[in-house]
């Protein structure tokens, strides 16, 4: 029985839910230790439905949509597992490592990285498209942090935190289609950005090696994305 | 054994590290009797300062300019108070914004369906054959940079090739270099 | 400027034009097409040749917009003759006159497709590629000056606008709108009524109407020329959507290579503000309508309409994943009306004529008339507007004229970068959104680019390939990343270097792209690609590498 008037009726791979409007799909399934593949998400910031991991299928509805981005409505019935999502999942972290040039052995986030647990989870065991090699610059002209655009995935989650949480907005994206890019400030090297307050926020954001601090080896990396939310919290409730 | 994070530390040189940047981003050398200054100021004024109106302040800064050196965009950085970042990558996105100049004479080559369909390739090539340019390049002296376009809405003239501002019909491959030459030499 | 006023100035106006002391007008096409080809020397040297016969007090000449037939310009037209010169240059101008005002017959070498045709037609508008057509959003394009508001208001110009504000209410207007069927003409064919029920409904005290001329597709200039032939037609659509949804703003998005439209399009608000036809309250009502242009700055993907409110808002151009939809929370969170500048051209004869009598135009699904642009391997280049379920080979072979050369029609491409090809066996398909739709392709905005035999089908992919990728906002990894694979690997195939494998990655990569991007760009990217497949898989398999 309903107990809760406001709460509304979902179904989510079969399973029946009961669930706060308001609440986005993604939200729900996290809730109910119903796996969601992400990689855009960052809990803190705002959704942006770029990463396309998330997409689920929604009957009566023709169109993928994203779950991060998508709230949830009375009797919606949701899919996150058939097997064309699945292999759509496999397509974009495929496309995600032929993108740039990822090499897990000699990176600092080897082990730490998000990517490369994306990997697992799918079931990468090759990449079937060719890599593009694009030519990516390291920026090491922060004195602190090093920016690696060889590992950039462009989930943009370091401009987000950077401008909702942090509030500097160093960085940004420049160009457009295959040719962006992460930049800071007049596409200027990070060390000379007159906006960066060298809060190392974007490093915790940054799920892959692209963001790392300067000084440590492979294995030091602790990366932490969850102080990102408890931050945003804290700040709300100004202790 | 995990390093700690030098999040929350002071770098004692940071002042010293911020003034250097200032200088990076010359904002005092502004030749402000520039009478194209002046345009973006009005501009700047008629769009009261909004941070929306940056689309519009930039075209015509791109106009007066023929395109957006470092400091106007600086300048217009901060009169809208915007983060330089948000500035660049707006600039960056569009195709009409230009960081460097496309010199004095441009040769604008359209590559719409219809063009392409009539043989755009085949200036285009002529054009590299001729004068050694390839699309997006501009001449040693800066005198003729050699541009292509998404379709300039002159289907019915295929293939359009666009002189400085002066639309050439149906051109035909082999007379663009004299063409070209012709605008060059009266100019 | 009251109610009263707007009418005495239109009977005045009438008036005047009935009294006309010119016997002629003689209407010298200023589009943009033919201000290529030279119209405006044209119209210079024609003044001055009626100037030095002495008949400036007998004959008008007054610019207009596109006519039409854009590779036969300069045009110009005579009426009340109805005689259009083509390819008119300063050379034959003082003949031209000669024989048509002085001996009052036309030189019929010189006519309107006199070199195509057997025998030209004396007046034009028995010539098929006229009477084939039914001209609405188009209507007084190529009739009137575009840049004197005094023009449009003797051709019942701002009367709708005057019905809504005194005689309709807003609901009723909405009603009218539906009940004409109309569908949006940017692309995808959202009924263009309900669209403006959803905004009405949100309650909010700030809304916005916004007119797309972001016309992105190469090939199509359908926009453009009704920007440039008759802005004040798409400024009262705006202002009747702005009174039916309850928007007091309006901004009109016209991409930054179109300055002429720019310019005609911001005279024409100065004079509607000027009569009080827009601005704070028209005409003597308390309703307020102010529209702004905004530039565009050459990014095909503000087409779409999330996109195009960033860039209105000053920022990147990407979209942003629906819902919420725009009629929710659009232009800075308000609700917003987003329609292309043909359907706002189609309002005030929906408003003047009834919906039922635009209904009744076209097909059962698809009502009303569409704005073609022609181009590529045809005849007769240029603008035409007919109405839907017109067949292909009416436009191609009775406007058109048929193929350039006399060479065999191959495939047709509508919908530009994000529509399919239709080859030569459904060249009797009926162009409307849902015929369309099952042959693989879309209307697109309307353009529509004629292909011979020497086209490539595979490089025409390619092609359209290195547009998306190009035009890609790099937003989501799909589009970013999903159309640079399949444009490397249409070059390999372009390249002969293909084997079957990468043609069955391709195709996997395009249903992957299509079902999974974020915004209509990328859904629609692999189209071309998929609908080439689907007619000329052939040429796609000639081109693979053999392995044994």
């Amino acid at each position: 029985m309903n107990c809760y008037m406001n709460t509304i009726p979902i179904i989510i791979d079969d399973k029946k839910l009961e669930v706060d409007p308001g609440k986005t799909i993604l939200e729900v399934c996290r809730e109910n230790e119903i796996e969601i593949l992400t990689m855009c998400h960052l809990k803190g910031v705002l959704d942006i439905g770029a990463c396309r991991l998330c997409l689920v299928e929604i009957e009566g509805v023709n169109k993928l949509l994203s779950a991060c981005t998508t709230k949830v409505a009375a009797n919606m019935i949701i899919r996150t597992n058939t097997d064309r999502i699945k292999k759509y999942q496999r397509i974009t972290t495929e496309l995600f490592f032929a993108e740039r040039n990822h090499v897990c052995a000699v990176c600092v986030a080897n082990g730490k990285c998000e990517l490369q647990d994306l990997g697992y989870k799918v079931g990468l065991d090759h990449i079937r498209y060719p890599h593009l090699f694009p030519q990516c610059e390291v920026d090491t002209s922060h004195p602190w942090y090093v920016m690696d655009h060889n590992r950039c995935i462009m989930c943009t989650r370091c401009v987000r935190v950077c401008n909702e949480v942090e509030g500097a907005h160093n960085w940004d994206v420049m160009n457009r289609g295959h040719q962006v890019r992460v930049i800071s400030d007049f596409n200027s090297p990070w060390g000379e950005s007159v906006t960066c307050t060298s809060c190392g926020k974007c490093l915790h954001a940054c799920p892959t090696g692209a963001i790392w601090p300067k000084a440590i080896v492979q294995g030091q990396l602790q990366k932490n994305p969850g102080m990102i939310n408890e931050l945003v919290e804290k700040r709300k409730m100004k202790l | 054994m995990d390093f700690e994070l030098p999040l929350f530390l002071f770098n004692k040189n940071a002042g010293e590290f911020y003034m250097k940047s200032d200088t990076a981003v010359p904002v005092k050398d502004m030749p402000k009797t520039d009478p194209r200054m002046k345009l973006i100021a009005a501009k700047l004024k008629k769009e009261s300062f909004k941070p929306d109106a940056l689309i519009e302040i930039l075209h015509t800064a791109q106009n007066a300019y023929g395109y957006l050196p470092k400091e106007v965009l600086s300048y217009i950085t901060k009169a809208l108070h915007l983060p330089p970042s948000r500035v660049y990558s707006t600039v960056t996105f569009y195709h009409f914004f230009s960081l460097k100049s496309k010199g004095e004479h441009t040769c604008l080559v359209c590559t719409g369906t219809a063009c392409y369909v009539k043989g755009a390739q085949a200036i285009l090539n002529e054009i590299e054959r001729g004068l050694g340019l390839k699309a997006g390049q501009v001449t040693a002296d800066n005198k003729l940079g050699v541009q292509v376009a998404r379709c300039i809405g002159a289907c019915g003239l295929a293939p359009a090739v666009v002189l400085d501002d002066e639309v050439q019909a149906k051109v035909a491959p082999e007379e663009i270099v004299q063409k070209i030459n012709a605008k060059i030499g009266t100019l | 400027m009251n109610r009263q006023d707007l009418k005495t100035i239109i009977y005045a106006e009438k008036k005047k034009e009935e009294t006309n002391k010119y016997k002629h007008k003689i209407c010298v096409c200023c589009g943009a097409g033919c201000i290529s080809s030279g119209s405006e020397e044209v119209m210079k040297k024609l003044q001055e040749e009626i100037k030095t016969r002495g008949l400036e007090n007998e004959v008008e000449v007054i610019p207009t917009g596109c006519m039409g037939p854009c590779n036969q310009g300069p045009l110009m037209k005579f009426l009340p003759e109805y005689n259009i010169y083509q390819k008119v240059d300063c050379s034959n101008i003082a003949a031209i006159v000669q024989s048509q005002l002085i001996e009052k017959k036309p030189i019929e070498d010189l006519l309107l497709f006199a070199d195509s045709r057997e025998k030209p037609f004396i007046d034009a508008r028995d010539d098929p590629y006229f009477k084939k057509q039914l001209k609405i959003a188009l209507k007084n394009c190529g009739h009137i000056n575009p840049e004197r508001i005094e023009d449009y208001l003797v051709h019942n110009g701002y009367l709708a606008l005057d019905k809504v504000l005194f005689e309709m209410s807003p609901e009723e207007v909405i009603a009218e709108v539906k009940q004409s069927r109309i569908r949006g003409r940017g692309g995808a064919g959202y009924p263009a009524g309900l669209k403006w029920e959803t905004v009405y409904k949100y309650v909010n005290d700030q809304k916005y109407v916004i007119c797309n001329g972001d016309e992105g597709d190469p090939g199509a200039f359908m926009d453009r020329s009704v920007l440039e032939g008759n802005p004040h037609r798409v400024l009262e659509g705006m202002a009747i959507a702005g009174y039916a949804i309850g928007a007091n703003k309006g901004y009109a998005y016209i991409r930054g290579e179109y300055p002429l439209a720019i310019k005609r399009f911001e005279l024409a608000i100065k004079q509607a503000k000027k009569l009080g036809l827009l601005g704070n309250n028209i005409l003597g009502t308390t309703f307020s309508f102010d529209v702004e242009v905004r530039i565009g700055a050459g990014a095909f993907v503000c087409g779409e309409e999330t996109a195009l409110i960033a860039s209105i808002e000053g920022k990147r151009g990407t979209p942003r994943p629906r819902p919420p939809f725009p009629a929710e929370s659009g232009l800075w969170g308000k609700p917003t009306l987003i329609n292309n500048v043909e359907t706002f051209a189609a309002i005030s004869p929906i408003i003047n004529n009834g919906g039922e009598w635009y209904s009744e135009i076209g097909t059962p699904k698809s009502a009303g008339t569409k704005v073609f642009a022609l181009a590529g391997k045809i005849n007769y280049a240029g603008l035409i507007e007919v109405p839907m379920g017109t067949t292909l080979r009416e436009i191609v072979f009775d406007i058109g004229g048929g193929i350039q050369n006399g060479e065999e029609f191959k495939a047709a491409q509508t919908g530009g970068p994000s529509g399919g090809c239709i080859p030569a066996e459904h060249l009797d398909v009926k162009m409307d959104y849902e015929s369309l739709v099952s042959l693989g392709s879309i209307m697109g905005s309307g353009g529509l680019i004629i292909m011979d035999k020497s086209s490539d089908m595979v490089d025409v992919a390619r092609f359209f390939m290195e547009f998306c990728m190009d035009e890609s906002c790099g937003k989501c990894v799909p589009c970013r990343v999903g159309t640079r694979m399949m444009h490397d690997l249409l070059q390999k195939i372009c390249d002969n270097k293909a084997t079957q494998i990468d043609l069955d990655r391709l195709e996997e990569l395009a249903v992957y792209v299509k079902e999974t991007s974020l915004c209509g760009l990328g859904g629609s990217a692999p189209n071309p690609l998929l609908s080439t497949l689907r007619h000329f898989r052939k040429e796609y398999e000639s081109r693979i590498v053999q392995h044994d």
